[in-house]
């Protein structure tokens, strides 16, 4: 949900302790986190799209709130929730008194009103989100309108109701107008201003203030001791948060083990290791990340995935228990739709559960095929999947190169599609090239620029029939992922047209939805749909595992760990 | 005399080497940006799964670089600035090319200048003694070593001494620290594992070279004339055969401190976390930050150049007959 909230829980996947044990704590010792997504393009944050800037960022500024373990939501820069007017329309936002920039003034409604209006949704700085803050209507794309109310209260005004749109708002960090205001309007300045490029300017609106960071080596943030939420209790309790990447999982995992570095995520096949480990805690936590196997329903994929049947069957085919048990490890639960089972907004009943049993049966899925005219039988009555003319089944599958259990999935696909008779070759490219060949598309002979969805005409550059492709989906506001699953929506790079689902996200996404009932029905049928109607086979939802040093104290495992991570200490030596 | 065609010579080959370099740069630089892939691919993943927009996200990036100009446009500018003195913003990494390369260019130096030395020294005398000792036991031994040295990859012995030395016996951190002052013996300390790692394979191959070198000059005339004439053992192995295994050994080194520059100490500074050119140059080229890949680039192509030139000088010194015209 928040943006920076999401971003360190997901980047850094770590945290927690309680308020309780934390009180009268020392501050000690540096926290090392082992990295190795890549490092960061920018503090400059508003100007960043990669995750981990936003997580280097969010070190030193809060956003409005973020979510526990449990979902609830936690005030942060808010001095009280978001109210959202009757209409749905109006959301007020009061912010905290005791924010201030780094010269002692004032955080003010000002300085969020003008971080949306002048930098965000400025023409000259190209906010990479700005979509985010957009609206249809009338079908013109118009931006939401913020506006002062005083010094700590401001509003943003929308003309559509959009209910899960206060989340967005929560992710909101401002920047100071005093700084910001003197490059406005000169892109190159604001781009390589320094106040910007090393958060000089975040005062006490995040528990570390930035110290270093040495390219493609160590971010490091020190102890903020006037932050707002930690004041009063002394946190955060460690001199130094550092980042510290790593090129490999070895030898990330390596320097756990032999106490270099504080905290770090652990290979499944290592999991079992480190936890026999005297010095070692690992943590076993659910993400919101998942993988699927898209179906191509466009003019240059398979004929017969534009049929649900052979949809169904193909996934009826593609063992889920594989997956997660043999190539992740157990690390992993079979998705059924793009809910995970960790959302509120998760409805088990009427999901169809395609490729676990009883709806894993292969043959079955030869004679779903066989009825839909692609199969043919021998004498004994064996059947083998082929074209509706008999000619053999070969199918590409795609997936991008660089992550061994996409490649291994993939390998397990194969093995599973060719007991239905499908030979699939693997295509291994790079994820460039995935996104440019294979996912974006145009109309053939056209002017259109290629996208992710142009439309039910366009085609990729490379014909395709499957990819394998690694999504995350929102716990709170999973309407999100119409972009994904809509007749129109920006990444249906399958193709995928089903009215009844383009309905049941417009309503979703409608006053209607206020209802919080109204809308958990909604997204009971959504899910019911999809995961009848197999636009794209849900594989796993990822559970990930962090390894500590055991005397890191007061974790408490759970969806979001970062969420209060100022508090976590190290054990008092006895 | 000498001095003065050898001045002429040095000045002859670096204008050669300016047009070369230019010549280079002109096409790493079409290489970089005549591609399919875009700066904005690195956003693409994330910017889908918050559901932006790929197209909208690609041009505002591009446009924000610049690099929405026709590339002639692009390629006169950047030569505009460089020859300024301006090697451009690198967009990946949110600094100044040129401080980025300040910042991390000791990194690699200490590693390949270290391990240069390590392995030119070790392999030297190693080989030395191999070919004095031919066909002993400690040769022998020397020679399966060496096959071992030349045939461990680099990844692999990293991670291995890693896990021993550092993990197993905790004589060592880990990964390289970048806090530790340059010149203390902590930093060297740090600088063990990495060295040996990358100087190992020069090494083994150097002592290959070497007691290759060494055979074929004691068999000559005038190692026989030497110890005929009674100089001890000493000067006909120091002065004599030596002196002349040298000029094939220069060139063997100075070639492997070219190559390794963006080769083996890129392997190195992956295992061991050390922030060099090499990940920065590799990080560069998966983010098509050109600024930065042309800037490496430049840097690379001055330092093979200026090793060959040095090499060359030196052979001149090592061999009084060698004339540059």
């Amino acid at each position: 949900m928040t943006k920076f909230g999401i971003l360190l829980a997901l980047a850094m996947v770590f945290i927690t302790s309680t308020a309780g044990c934390a009180k009268g704590t020392t501050v000690k010792n540096d926290f090392i986190d082992g990295e190795s997504g890549g490092d960061a393009e920018t503090l400059n944050w508003i100007l960043a799209a990669d995750a981990t800037s936003f997580s280097y960022a969010g070190h030193t500024v809060d956003s409005l709130a973020t979510y526990d373990n449990q979902l609830n939501i936690q005030l942060r820069c808010l001095a009280k929730d978001i109210e959202v007017s009757a209409d749905g329309l109006v959301y007020t936002v009061t912010i905290g008194n005791d924010l201030k920039w780094s010269n002692d003034s004032p955080v003010t409604s000002e300085d969020y009103v003008y971080t949306l209006k002048n930098l965000m949704f400025s023409d000259w700085l190209n906010y990479p989100y700005k979509s985010l803050w957009q609206e249809e209507v009338d079908g013109k794309t118009v931006l939401v309108t913020p506006q002062v109310v005083n010094d700590t209260t401001f509003t943003i005004t929308r003309q559509t109701v959009y209910p899960e749109f206060v989340y967005t708002i929560y992710d909101l960090t401002p920047y100071p107008k005093y700084i910001a205001s003197n490059y406005e309007g000169n892109v190159e300045a604001f781009t390589q201003a320094s106040e910007f490029n090393n958060l000089t300017y975040t005062g006490n609106l995040g528990p570390y203030r930035f110290k270093e960071w040495i390219r493609n080596d160590r971010f490091v943030v020190e102890r903020n001791p006037e932050y707002y939420l930690g004041k009063d209790i002394g946190a955060p309790y460690f001199n130094e948060y550092i980042v510290k990447l790593f090129s490999t999982s070895a030898t990330r995992q390596a320097a756990l083990e032999a106490g270099d570095i504080t905290s770090t995520g652990i290979e499944p096949a290592e999991v079992n290791r480190f936890r026999s480990m005297p010095n070692i805690k690992v943590y076993t936590i659910p993400t919101v990340g998942y993988t699927l196997l898209a179906y191509n329903q466009r003019a240059n994929g398979w004929e017969g995935l534009k049929d649900k049947t052979v949809r169904q069957a193909l996934s009826m085919a593609i063992n889920k228990q594989t997956i997660s048990q043999a190539i992740l490890l157990g690390f992993a639960e079979p998705a059924y739709s793009f809910i995970p089972a960790t959302s509120p907004w998760y409805t088990d009943e009427g999901l169809a559960k395609y490729g676990v049993a009883p709806l894993y049966d292969v043959q079955k899925a030869s004679e779903l095929l066989y009825q839909e005219g692609y199969g043919i039988k021998d004498n004994n009555g064996t059947i083998k999947a082929a074209n509706k003319d008999g000619s053999p089944l070969h199918l590409i599958l795609a997936v991008n190169t660089g992550s061994k259990p996409a490649e291994d999935m993939a390998f397990s696909i194969r093995k599973d599609l060719l007991k239905l008779g499908i030979e699939t070759e693997i295509k291994l490219v790079p994820w460039a090239t995935l996104l440019r060949q294979y996912v974006m598309n145009a109309a053939p002979d056209s002017e259109q620029e290629p996208g992710d969805n142009n439309g039910p005409e366009a085609v990729s550059q490379e014909s395709w029939d499957f990819i394998l492709m690694g999504f995350s989906t929102d716990l709170l506001a999973p309407s999100g992922s119409h972009v994904f699953f809509t007749t129109k929506g920006g990444l249906n790079f399958f193709g995928y047209s089903n009215p009844q689902v383009d309905e049941l996200f417009n309503r979703v996404m409608s006053k209607e939805a206020l209802d919080k009932g109204a809308r958990q029905q909604m997204y009971a049928d959504l899910s019911r749909v999809l995961s009848d109607e197999q636009p794209v086979d849900f594989l796993i939802f990822y559970r990930a595992n962090v390894g500590f040093q055991k005397n890191v104290m007061g974790i408490e495992p759970g969806i979001n760990m970062g969420y209060n991570y100022y508090m976590w200490y190290f054990e008092p030596v006895k | 005399m000498r001095k003065s065609w050898l001045s002429d010579y040095i000045v002859k080959r670096i204008i050669y080497s300016i047009i070369i370099a230019w010549g280079i740069l002109t096409i790493t630089f079409i290489l970089v940006r005549v591609g399919p892939n875009s700066p904005a691919d690195k956003y693409l993943a994330n910017i889908a799964a918050r559901g932006g927009d790929p197209a909208q996200v690609t041009a505002a990036v591009e446009a924000r670089y610049g690099l929405d100009k026709p590339i002639y446009v692009q390629y006169f500018n950047y030569m505009g600035n460089l020859f300024r003195g301006n090697l451009g913003w690198s967009f990946s990494t949110s600094m100044p090319v040129s401080e980025l390369i300040k910042t991390h260019w000791i990194y690699s130096f200490q590693l390949i200048f270290l391990s240069s030395l390590f392995a030119a020294f070790l392999g030297i005398l190693i080989g030395i003694y191999s070919a004095v000792k031919q066909y002993t036991k400690t040769d022998y031994a020397f020679t399966f070593l060496s096959f071992i040295g030349i045939s461990i990859p680099n990844f692999w012995l990293g991670i291995m001494l890693i896990l021993i030395f550092s993990v197993k016996f905790g004589l060592f951190k880990t990964y390289y620290d970048t806090t530790l002052p340059l010149f203390s013996l902590d930093n060297l300390k740090a600088l063990v594992l990495p060295v040996i790692t990358l100087g190992t394979g020069m090494l083994a191959g150097y002592v290959r070279y070497t007691r290759s070198a060494m055979l074929d000059n004691l068999k000559k005339a005038f190692v026989t004339t030497a110890r005929a004439k009674g100089l001890p053992e000493r000067t006909v192995i120091g002065k004599h055969v030596f002196r002349n295994a040298l000029l094939p050994l220069v060139t063997i080194i100075m070639f492997d401190l070219g190559s390794i520059v963006f080769g083996g100490a890129y392997l190195t500074e992956i295992i061991f976390g050390i922030p060099g050119l090499g990940q920065i140059s590799f990080n560069a080229i998966f983010a098509n930050d050109y600024p930065v890949v042309v800037a490496v680039t430049l840097i690379g192509t001055f330092m093979v150049l200026l090793v060959n030139l040095s090499t060359d000088i030196s052979y001149t010194y090592l061999d009084p007959r060698i004339r540059y015209g």
